[in-house]
């Protein structure tokens, strides 16, 4: 799949001007991730990939194809987006209903309808709470509901919007393990957050987005290693790159092992 | 001795409609002044504890509660949710559930609270524009809380819960929608306030921060209290990983550089420390 946007631009009918001249192109099935201060208009793009905004000024391309010439249920098919707050998204009575909703409005046959439900009830690890209601489930346990609905619709496109609100160790794995699965699958996942352990854990290409534009675009050492430019959005690095980073280390390091290899060069020096 | 502003003893619930209790033994006491942080898995109850010290639990989240919990020496059983307000206050987890939604714009929101503590109308519009301004919500102040993005949300949460300026403050996750810097920030505001003597008790998944917060940590397990010690304690003990908890990152350097010999004290829990370590490590 490709999105491609041509200086995308959203006023909302408030007057808010949230996107300024967005140009961007995203394309194959390498995880994105999306981050940068609070208002600067993420979640406003994003809801742009399926047609629940359209753009008011600029173009929305989908595999070449104009976002306007198709209805946003009819887009949903392609692209999922699991919204930010769990609750603007869950209305009926069980975890098993909220997970049939979708495919049934898109006509998927029953048999593939069942698989999905095995499929995706295990992937989110809520095979045992098909049957609750999602009220009372905990806030990061409705997250998975609501991600577990949208794959279960199997699109080629999958957009969460914060997903990691609160995920403890384990939530953290499941989510990482999905954001595999997916990319294994074919699929190309978009994900906004402003968790930064989780974004370089799990994400190569990073967008950082500052007031209704986009300040940077690349692989995430690069974005990661421009901690002046990344301030002007409210972004700092995660702790180890920071440690590194303050302790002179040249090269950005993710993790553990990289910032030990980094830490044995410059000893050798 | 120190003032005991909160003491929670055997703390028992089970929701209405829960099959098993979501707290299940829960005791503590927290001093005036202090930072005490709660942490553990997902679905251990946290929540609920905080639901529970605000008096939501039980007045309106309805159910078998077991055990006692004493605000400022008043059992929340014989009080209620108004009353509790003027003294202890919570941001939610989810700060979309925060708002009134009767509000037309930020700053109604922000004073909706205000009203019913009976605080004057000229006093009322300094402490919104003072928070405003703390927030960093100035600019959106007349706009419908209800078409702004998830952390404007979160602020006007966190906003709203502040300017009632409760002697205890309850922070249960409540930058999980901000930007990395803004949540830095709205935690240095939060250590100031302490240091004036305000009370904090706060529930987060982010370990560093509690870390660099945290006067003492409870950690809470299958809504039972595990153990109750300092931040040194907690994160230098191995056994924290069985409840679903990682020690912050810091932990990790300062291992793998004793493990290959190029440091010999403790584990340090913050940046600064760490760094300092690892300078020295590198000219060792
Ligand atoms: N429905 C709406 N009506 C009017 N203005 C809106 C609406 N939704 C968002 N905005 C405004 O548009 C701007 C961009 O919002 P958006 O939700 O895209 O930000 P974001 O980058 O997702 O931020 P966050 O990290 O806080 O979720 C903000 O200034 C916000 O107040
Ligand atoms: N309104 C409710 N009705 C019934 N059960 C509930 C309700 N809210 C929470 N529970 C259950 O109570 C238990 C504790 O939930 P709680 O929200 O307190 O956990 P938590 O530690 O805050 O989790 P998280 O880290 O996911 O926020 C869970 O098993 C949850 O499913
Ligand atoms: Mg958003
Ligand atoms: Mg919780």
């Amino acid at each position: 799949m490709r999105i491609e946007l041509i200086s995308l631009g959203h006023v909302y009918p408030t007057g808010d001007e949230a996107l300024k001249g967005v140009d961007l192109v995203i394309e194959g099935t390498e995880p994105v991730a999306i981050i940068g201060q609070n208002g600067a208009g993420k979640t406003t793009l994003v809801k742009h990939f399926n047609g629940i905004l359209r753009p008011t000024s600029g173009q929305v391309l989908i595999n070449g194809e104009d976002i306007n010439n198709r209805s946003t249920a009819q887009w949903s098919r392609d692209v999922g987006y699991v919204f930010q707050n769990p609750d603007d998204q869950i209305f009926l009575e069980t975890i098993r209903k909220e997970f049939e909703f979708g495919p049934k409005q898109i006509g998927m046959p029953e048999e593939k309808i069942k698989e999905q439900m095995d499929f995706v009830s295990e992937l989110c690890l809520l095979k045992d709470k098909l049957d609750l209601h999602p009220f009372d489930l905990t806030l990061t346990e409705k997250k998975f509901c609501t991600i577990g609905s949208i794959i279960m619709m199997d699109p080629k496109v999958i957009i969460f919007d914060e997903p990691t609100c609160g995920q403890d160790v384990e939530g953290n794995k499941r989510l990482k393990n999905i954001v595999k699965t997916l990319q294994d699958m074919g699929k190309l996942c978009i994900t906004i957050s402003h968790d930064m352990k989780f974004v370089v854990e799990n994400f190569r290409h990073v967008i950082v987005m500052c007031k209704g534009k986009v300040l940077l675009d690349g692989d995430s050492k690069e974005v990661f290693s421009q901690v002046d430019k990344l301030k002007q959005s409210f972004v700092s690095p995660p702790p180890i790159t920071r440690v590194a980073q303050k302790a002179g280390f040249k090269e950005t390091v993710f993790n553990i092992d990289e910032f030990m290899r980094e830490f044995d060069n410059r000893k050798e020096k | 001795m120190r003032e005991v502003v909160v003491k929670v003893e055997d703390l028992k619930f089970r929701y209405r409609e829960g099959k098993k209790r979501a707290l299940d033994g829960v005791s503590f006491e927290v001093f005036k002044g202090e930072f005490f942080c709660i942490i553990g898995a997902n679905g251990s109850g946290k929540s609920t504890l905080c639901n529970a010290l605000v008096g939501l639990v039980p007045y309106y989240f309805t159910g078998n509660k077991k055990g006692s919990v004493v605000i400022d020496g008043v059992d929340t059983d014989n009080s209620s949710i108004a009353e509790l307000s003027q003294k202890i206050g919570l941001v939610f987890q989810n700060p979309f559930n925060q708002l009134s939604y009767t509000a037309s714009n930020v700053a109604e929101e922000l004073a909706y609270g205000l009203g019913n503590h009976g605080v004057p109308r000229d006093e009322m519009i300094k402490r919104v524009e003072y928070v405003a301004k703390l927030m960093r919500i100035d600019h959106i102040l007349h706009k419908n809380p209800l078409e702004l993005s998830g952390g404007q949300v979160q602020r006007v949460a966190f906003g709203s819960t502040f300017i009632l300026e409760p002697n205890i403050l309850v922070l249960d996750e409540c930058t999980t929608q901000l930007d990395p810097l803004g949540s830095e920030e709205i935690f240095d505001i939060v250590k100031e306030l302490n240091k004036t003597g305000i009370t904090v008790i706060m529930v987060d998944h982010d370990m560093e921060r509690v870390a660099r917060c945290a006067d003492r940590i409870m950690v809470l397990d299958k809504g039972k209290t595990v153990c109750i010690d300092t931040p040194d304690a907690i994160f230098s003990n191995p056994d924290i990983v069985n409840y679903n908890i990682e020690a912050p990152d810091y932990v990790s350097i300062c291992k793998a550089l004793k493990e290959r010999g190029y440091y010999s004290g403790d584990y340090k829990i913050t940046e600064e420390p760490t760094v300092e370590v690892v300078k020295e490590a590198l000219v060792k």
